[in-house]
């Protein structure tokens, strides 16, 4: 039997380990750009963004969110008994998101919306699409590139916590109450980069595991941006 | 292909150093009340002193061409090679003294350049790299064999208490449009090119420059009202003075869009890693036009762990003592690190211009070498 280790963050990371690093910061930087031209976001960044907005946006995100900790713990599920250590790993945080949905849900409700809608709506194309590729990619065996997509949509968590949310509270009358799902993330940070550092560490050994990633980084990026840009098309 | 070479440069600062406490007497209280962001905004950005070339009495005592000439002549003193045997004038300046026309010509004048090919570049902080770029071309292509590249920047005219007054007073001046008062500061830097090396010098390896204004808004700009709902720009009011009561001739600092800078600064950085162009590890020295201090971010951490990552001591920098003199501060900065005559030969330095206008991020590669 494997001995299951704690994942822990590396004091430097391999050279292999180092460049897709580099080239996953590159993959976040191209992501955010991407984001700040799909129209919702723009409102929220240029300031003309209303509580019809953010209902909206709550509204398209909440299907992500549920689909989110399915495919996390398929992913989890999908690593073999050598990878006990980073299945644990990936445990843990699909336990951590699992119920993220119900925090949005009275964020919706606090912003004003009816959870008849909230729950009645379905998933927008971006949202099939993306949770399409990430099933798909997480019932793999070993499927070590979903650390690129666990690069994108924790970025992601960070970035709503730390800029939308503040934006959001600064626009339209919600309050803090009315942006815990965007706040939620904020909260540590730390442990979650050195958590990515670590499995970047333990994961990323091959320049073929370092290609998956980042190619998994670009393609979850481009898809999280398909399904809020969806936000408008109705 | 021939080279490029840069084998003089010079500096010109207006007026005595002016320490954090005296800047606002010369600029003036606007409404005769002290600031209340001023010396947040110093801390922030660490600059101790900086020159102005305007006077307590708010007198130009050096015009933006005249900074500009006297860098130039400062420069030319340095070299062997006579001021009419001048083949390219580059010049750049975010603002000439004269709206029209462009600043090369009255730089031009000044210096008095015969029959001078001459270029000038429009832009804020990056288009001093733009004109050393027009230069370095002109050389590569063998269509002359040297180019002085003359950078000066006037800023603190648009400081002055009546400005912002005019503008409607201290409870018109947000900390937006107040964020660059005690930010920028005067000066011109000039560095002449030529296709051979001289003596020791320092090779332009490459200049590389990535623009992002398709995906981000504006971050710092003059021309704007200070209402963020209004389109209009300056030049489509009736006249200049609503205009200006509009708050539309006030410079502002989008502060909120600032971290943009850094990442885009590092995503260029990493984008000439990926390349095979640029080496972090190899490079001796990092001259960075930085406007701030506020620097600290969790994208350093990364940039460690992902090994670009360049230590503390290869920085330098001037902008404690100098000021961040926009456009020409990249100019004034390798002025001043050769001055300490620190640098060896196959040294390597990499200049970096992050400009947060509109996010233009550009990047010149030099080695230090001997004729």
């Amino acid at each position: 039997m494997v001995e299951s280790v704690a994942l822990t963050r590396p004091e430097v990371l391999s050279p292999i380990g180092q460049a897709a690093l580099r080239q996953l910061l590159l993959a976040w930087f191209d992501f955010e750009r991407r984001l700040s031209r799909v129209p919702v976001i723009q409102r929220l960044e240029r300031g003309t963004f209303g509580p019809a907005d953010y209902q909206r946006l709550l509204l398209h995100l909440r299907q992500q969110v549920i689909e989110g900790s399915r495919w996390i713990a398929r992913a989890a599920s999908s690593f073999d008994r050598d990878h006990t250590d980073v299945r644990s790993a990936i445990i843990g945080h699909a336990h951590d998101e699992h119920r993220d949905y119900e925090v949005l849900e009275r964020d919706y409700v606090a912003a004003g919306g009816d959870l008849v809608t909230l729950r009645a709506q379905p998933r927008n194309p971006g949202s099939e699409a993306l949770h399409g590729y990430l099933m798909y990619r997480a019932s793999e065996p070993n499927p070590v590139g979903l650390l690129g997509a666990m690069w994108i949509v924790e970025g992601l968590g960070e970035k709503m916590a730390k800029d939308w949310a503040e934006r959001v509270e600064r626009l339209i009358p919600v309050g803090r109450d009315g942006t815990q799902f965007l706040r939620y993330h904020a909260s540590n940070d730390e442990t979650h980069m050195n958590k990515l550092y670590a499995l970047l560490d333990r994961l990323c050994t091959s320049e073929e595991r370092a290609d998956d990633i980042v190619r998994t980084a670009a393609v979850v990026g481009r898809l999280y941006a398909l399904q809020l840009e969806e936000v408008d098309v109705e | 292909m021939t080279g490029a070479y840069i084998t003089s440069t010079g500096s010109f600062l207006p007026g005595p150093p002016v320490g954090n406490d005296d800047v606002e007497q010369l600029l003036g209280l606007v409404g005769g009340r002290r600031s209340r962001l001023r010396s947040r905004i110093q801390k922030a950005n660490g600059i101790k002193t900086r020159h102005y070339a305007i006077d307590r009495s708010h007198r130009t005592t050096h015009s933006n061409e005249q900074m500009a000439v006297l860098a130039a002549q400062a420069c030319m003193a340095k070299s062997p090679l006579p001021l009419r045997s001048v083949g390219v004038l580059s010049c750049a300046t975010t603002q000439g003294d004269l709206v029209i026309p462009g600043f090369g010509s009255m730089v031009q004048a000044g210096l008095g350049i015969p029959e001078v090919e001459l270029h000038t570049a429009h832009g804020v902080c990056s288009s001093s790299v733009m004109a050393v770029r027009a230069a370095v071309n002109t050389l590569r292509v063998g269509d002359q064999s040297n180019a002085l590249v003359v950078v000066s920047e006037l800023s603190s005219r648009l400081f002055k208490n009546t400005r912002y007054e005019a503008a409607g007073g201290r409870d018109a001046v947000d900390f937006d449009a107040e964020f660059l008062r005690f930010m920028l500061s005067d000066g011109a830097g000039a560095w002449l090119l030529e296709c051979e090396p001289r003596g020791r010098c320092l090779r332009v390896d490459w200049i590389r420059s990535y623009s992002h204004a398709d995906s981000l808004r504006v971050c710092m700009s003059i021309g704007g009202p200070a209402d963020p709902k209004e389109t209009r720009s300056c030049q489509d009011y009736a006249t200049y003075a609503e205009a200006e009561a509009a708050g539309a001739l006030l410079i502002r600092q989008d502060v909120k869009l600032l971290d943009h800078v850094v990442k885009l600064g590092v995503d260029g950085a990493l984008r000439l890693i990926d390349e095979g162009l640029l080496d972090m590890a190899r490079l001796d020295r990092l001259l960075c036009h930085y406007s701030s201090h506020h620097f600290r971010s969790k994208i350093f951490d990364m940039l460690k762990m992902c090994g670009a990552s360049v230590p503390a001591e290869k920085w330098f920098t001037n902008l404690y003592t100098k000021g961040n003199t926009g456009s020409a501060s990249i100019m004034i900065m390798l002025d001043d690190f050769l001055a300490e005559g620190r640098a060896k030969v196959g040294d390597t330095l990499l200049c970096m211009v992050p400009e947060s206008a509109r996010f233009n991020v550009a990047y010149m590669h030099l080695t230090v070498v001997e004729a």
